[in-house]
């Protein structure tokens, strides 16, 4: 898990799009995917993305996150499966015709399945093809949002496989002191997770306040920053974005037409 | 004599594919203190992990106190093979340094007026008595890296692993941690140290194993691996100081033959031997 949201340098043309465009690209995703629940549409939407991750070559690195995001989607469906009492019935789960499933309720777990995987896949193809310098830059100089926050964010961001990797070694440490992190009922572990958590969280602490101290020394805050190099906006990412543009207002017309939208 | 720690024919590819261990034969037998060397990436924490199990080996390759390390749980190894790591922030989580060592006795399920023994016993040791009432996060980088150690010396291992346990200490400091090892191996335990300071190899290990680029390259005893620099500066090391002046002594006045001397109380011993002599 710990390489989620790391760049992966392949040098594809969409690595070479400017971070605007590639950020446009996710957000229409989103868009398009919450607009529709229609199970084809989603599925259509999600071949899509994939094909977008083929052709930046990162899918491969990607393959062991989807395998996690099935399993939530199957959790999805289940619930589904439980809660929404639909009429067609397909098949029992249990004998004597306990838990119905129903194909109302399949069918809207598994778009709701889809709309989570099509979303999160996309934004990782986003980030594990764009450096976070890049990202950085295209917030605050192109969007103009505040510098402070959008670093601290992105920071917090940059750090998540930095404090997996350390959760790893910390569960060593304990490890080898005979703590039953690895062993032992389910109860007895999770009262063992309390010494992984703790130390894990002063680590933490400890590296934030240092992070602090080591930026300060390097001027940070001090006045107007200036930018060692600024990624510009080709023909290619005005195509692109003039595109995403034009798709989703395609998509909301057609949403508010009535395609695409099943009632449950 | 059997082998307390039985290594065969191991090797270890990362998850990116890089190739850290070739073909790992080593036996090590109770009661030896042996010095792992090599530069960094030589595959030597790599090495130490696959011995407690934090990296599980395939079955049967290495086998350590009897126990086959890819069968056993880390927490179960943890009676019988101590390992201190080299960051010690990783494990310090108690709110004084007493209950950080009680700790790892606690897992053992060992009573408590043993504990409160051993407790005692360990913070001595290491020269922490005085701060065993302390917030452990308050301790200097050098104490920290004692208390990891007490925590593994309180729990009585047979086999300690000790990765780098000298870092971050001053000389008087690095003295005492490695008087301590020695002194730990006198008393029936067998100690493995990883470590980049040649110095201290000659003084305290009787065995060197040189690793390089996954493979040893060299495993023998510390008077004889040292006195073959050649053989060390493929990995960069170099014998300390007092060695090479010998070894180059040993030359020029034709003594083949000669011991290698490790510290300078030998050579001071040596010299005063061969003056008395000449004499």
């Amino acid at each position: 898990m710990a390489r989620v949201t790391e760049y992966i340098d392949c040098n594809s043309f969409i690595h070479r799009l400017n971070p605007l465009s590639k950020l446009f690209w996710a957000l229409g995703v989103m868009i398009l995917a919450l607009s529709f629940n229609n199970v084809f549409y989603l599925l259509a939407l999600l071949v899509l993305v994939i094909l977008t991750g083929l052709m930046a070559r990162v899918l491969l690195n990607l393959a062991f996150v989807l395998k996690g995001l099935l399993i939530f989607a199957s959790i999805l469906v289940l619930l589904q499966i439980f809660f929404l009492q639909g009429n067609m019935v397909l098949f029992y789960l249990l004998p004597d015709q306990h838990l119905p499933v129903t194909k109302e309720a399949l069918l809207l777990g598994l778009a709701m399945g889809l709309r989570m995987i099509t979303v999160v896949l996309s934004f990782l193809i986003f980030l594990s093809t764009t450096q976070f310098k890049d990202i950085l830059l295209v917030l605050t100089e192109k969007l103009r949002l505040p510098y402070d926050y959008v670093f601290m964010f992105m920071t917090a961001l940059r750090f998540v496989p930095t404090f997996l990797d350390e959760a790893v070694q910390v569960r060593y440490a304990q490890q080898v002191r005979g703590c039953p992190v690895d062993s032992g009922n389910p109860w007895q572990k999770l009262k063992a997770y309390q010494a992984v958590a703790l130390p894990l969280v002063l680590v933490s602490l400890k590296k934030a306040e240092r992070l602090a101290i080591a930026m300060e020394t390097r001027g940070f805050g001090c006045g107007k920053r200036t930018y060692y190099q600024e990624p510009v906006l080709t023909k290619l990412d005005t195509l692109v974005m003039v595109m995403v543009i034009a798709t989703v207002i395609l998509a909301i017309t057609f949403r508010l037409q009535g395609y695409g939208i099943v009632h449950y | 004599m059997k082998p307390i720690l039985e290594i065969k024919g191991l090797s270890y590819r990362y998850e990116g594919g890089q190739r850290a261990l070739r073909d790992i034969d080593l036996n090590i037998y109770p009661g030896e203190i042996v010095a792992l060397v090599g530069q960094n990436g030589a595959g030597k924490t790599t090495l130490a992990k696959h011995i407690i199990g934090i990296l599980k080996p395939p079955p049967d390759q290495v086998i350590v106190c009897g126990n086959d390390v890819a069968a056993t749980p880390v927490s179960k190894m943890a009676k019988q093979v101590g390992f201190v790591f080299q960051n010690p922030d990783h494990q310090i989580f108690h709110q004084t340094v007493n209950q950080e060592v009680a700790f790892g006795l606690r897992n053992l399920g060992l009573p408590e007026d043993e504990m409160k023994q051993r407790v005692t016993t360990a913070l001595k040791e290491v020269g922490l008595e005085l701060l065993a009432g302390q917030y452990p996060l308050s301790l200097s980088r050098g104490q920290r890296q004692r208390l990891a150690l007490a925590c593994v010396l309180a729990m009585k291992p047979e086999v300690i692993v000790l990765d780098e346990p000298t870092t971050g200490q001053d000389q008087w400091e690095k003295i005492q941690i490695m008087n301590l090892v020695a002194d730990l191996n006198k008393r029936g335990h067998t100690v493995i140290f990883i470590t980049h300071d040649m110095s201290l190899v000659a003084r305290y290990a009787k065995r060197v194993v040189v690793l390089c680029q996954g493979e040893i390259i060299l495993d023998n005893s510390t008077q004889d691996a040292l006195a073959k620099p050649e053989q060390l500066a493929k990995s960069f090391l170099k014998p300390p100081q007092i060695t090479l002046l010998s070894n180059r002594l040993n030359e020029t006045l034709n003594r083949p033959g000669a011991t290698t001397v490790l510290t300078v109380e030998e050579m001071y011993s040596n010299l005063q031997a061969m003056m008395e002599g000449g004499a």
